[in-house]
């Protein structure tokens, strides 16, 4: 059996703009694995190509090149999709169904028997926080409340793989912690998770490995240890300054100010400064010492580095034109 | 395979039930029928005929405008709002769902002719002639007609919006509904009418035959309220018509097989 849960290999999708005057390049050869048992992250800027790789995997949009699997199948193959659970960005369904009733849809086209049916959608929607809107319809439904019905019939199939696009999206910070706790657990139970966000504290939080990808392109790919630099990249100082004189003669080089209020000044200098030397100037200058903090890279910092590559490359500049 | 379609059978007979201007087009049907029921009391002699032209011709006119507002509307509206995108990812070809679809909309629609039927036989017996087989005969080429109607419109919806969908589908049934004078015209002088009337007769499915009352069928005079066509007749149309709503709902199959879903 294939360790591998999902194998995405020279991705390439191409639209035709009408009448054929224009080629835009949506995909432009992305190519990614994901093991089983893995929660992956999939990370992009809006319009990066996040979700059009998402919709490729499942079917919904046909790829002009390479070649995609899940669980080993190729996903030109029905059989693809029958042990996967997908979340559609903003997912929108039939409004006038109950949670019930779209759990129950899903279960159907997956083939599960009525009476499991049944259960798996009771177990769900209590899992989801819906019980009490179980006889509402999904049009009375808020935006965190259809993300939540998404995620119940996601999991209507026990799916061993689950796709989730932009899951955290339209939830408030207990509807996103739930999700997060949701994923974790989907985890622990052995399940692989793709999901994509542009949310990185949620990457940070939850994936074992994480892709960045942007203007259709995979820009990195790796653990977040991998790919963020262990290296120091700065040293960050906060000192109480007695007077504006003070923090004004501490902002000098090689010391960068970042902020000065109520009389606590903040610097940052580089990680090869002798920090000893400058913290005795500060004290001669009557200043006295907060904090001394070493900055590590960090994936916002990997993710703003690589967006502007990706915006300076000959691709994206091609793109421009 | 017939599960899944069922299941989406099923959710377009809901989706369709709340189409408020279903109901409107019901309440139309059955004024019709009263008003002919009416107005044949103020004829001498007619009104029974009038209870059934009136009803016939609401239920072939009404159901087939019905068709197309159903086809042209529940296919697009999916990709639209993009509810599809939580179905097509699911394990279900998407010919299954096509077919699913046609097989929810000829369910709201059997009901409606249903519905329809029932008023205007109700007209029927409150007249005192009751429901002939020549009438039931009629009903059942009209429900015929409605049927392949529908599938023109999936088919036209499968690759265009509902506007241009309608337009066409509304082309077709009126194309249909002429293939007599359509053939009449492949013996004009012109041989460019004639080579555009017989392309036109092989690409247009000849709704005439599900309304034959008052013309000729095998050189005789056919209409409901006397000599009508015989139950062999029938199972011919019916016959042709479920030749055209495969080919229709096959090509709109593989026409919604090519479709990216973005």
């Amino acid at each position: 059996m294939s360790e591998l849960a999902i194998r995405v290999a020279d991705l390439k999708k191409t639209y035709r703009t009408p009448f054929r005057r224009r080629r835009v390049e949506a995909l432009r050869g992305v190519t990614f694995a994901v093991e089983r048992g893995q929660i992956f992250g999939f990370v992009g800027p809006n319009g990066a190509g996040k979700t059009t790789t998402i919709r490729t995997l499942m079917g919904l949009i046909r790829p002009t090149g390479g070649s995609a699997t899940i669980l080993g199948h190729s996903i030109r193959e029905r059989a693809a999709r029958y042990r996967v659970g997908f979340l559609p960005e903003s997912p929108y369904f039939y409004d006038y169904l109950t949670v019930g009733e779209l759990c129950d849809l899903t279960g159907r086209l997956f083939g599960v028997a009525a009476d499991a049916r049944r259960k798996r959608a009771d177990e769900l929607i209590e899992r989801v926080g819906l019980g009490r809107a179980r006889t509402q319809s999904l049009k009375k439904f808020s935006k965190g409340m259809l993300q939540r019905a998404g995620l119940a019939q996601a999991l209507m199939n026990d799916p061993e793989v689950v796709v989730l696009d932009e899951p955290m999206s339209g939830l408030d910070p207990i509807g996103r912690k739930e999700v997060r706790d949701l994923i974790l657990e989907l985890r622990a139970r052995g399940k692989t998770v793709l999901f994509s966000t542009h949310i990185l504290s949620d990457v940070e939080a939850l994936a074992d490995r994480v892709a960045i990808i942007a203007r259709g392109s995979l820009q990195s790919e790796g653990t977040p240890a991998e790919l963020v630099r262990r290296s120091v990249l700065a040293i960050e100082i906060a000192v109480r300054a007695p007077d504006a004189a003070a923090a004004d003669a501490l902002s000098t080089a090689p010391a960068t100010r970042l902020r000065f209020a109520d009389g606590e000044l903040v610097v940052s200098v580089p990680p090869d400064t002798d920090v000893d030397a400058w913290l005795a100037r500060a004290r001669e200058l009557g200043a006295t010492t907060l904090s001394v903090a070493p900055r590590h890279e960090t994936l916002e910092d990997l993710f703003m580095r690589q967006i502007a590559g990706a915006d300076d490359s000959p691709a994206a500049r091609e793109g421009r034109t | 395979m017939v599960g899944r379609i069922w299941a989406i059978a099923l959710n377009t007979f809901r989706e369709a039930a709340r189409i408020r201007v279903l109901y409107g087009v019901l309440v139309v049907v059955v004024a019709a029928n009263v008003l002919a029921a009416v107005l044949g009391q103020l004829s001498i002699h007619e009104d029974v005929r009038l209870a059934q032209d009136i009803g016939l011709a609401g239920i072939s006119i009404m159901g087939s405008l019905t068709a197309i507002v159903l086809g042209v509307m529940l296919l697009y509206a999916e990709i639209q709002r993009r509810t599809i995108h939580a179905i097509v990812s699911k394990p279900i070809a998407r010919w299954e769902f096509v077919v699913g679809k046609y097989v929810g909309m000829a369910l709201v629609l059997s009901v409606l002719v249903g519905l329809f039927a029932i008023a205007m036989a109700l007209m029927l017996t409150v007249d005192g002639d009751g429901v002939t087989m020549a009438v039931v005969k009629a009903l059942v080429l009209a429900w015929l007609e409605v049927l392949v109607v529908a599938a023109i419109a999936i088919f036209f919806s499968s690759f265009s919006t509902p506007f241009l969908s309608g337009i066409f589908a509304l082309a077709m049934w009126t194309l249909g509904r002429l293939t007599p004078d359509i053939e009449a015209a492949t013996h004009a002088a012109s041989p460019s009418i004639g080579i555009v009337a017989r392309v036109a007769l092989e690409i247009v499915p000849d709704l005439n035959l599900f309304a034959v009352s008052g013309h000729e069928v095998s050189g005789e005079l056919v209409s409901v309220h006397d000599m009508f066509v015989s139950w062999g007749y029938v199972a011919e149309a019916a016959a042709h018509g479920i030749g055209w709503i495969v080919a229709l709902v096959a090509l709109a199959c593989v026409l919604f097989e090519r479709r990216d879903f973005a």
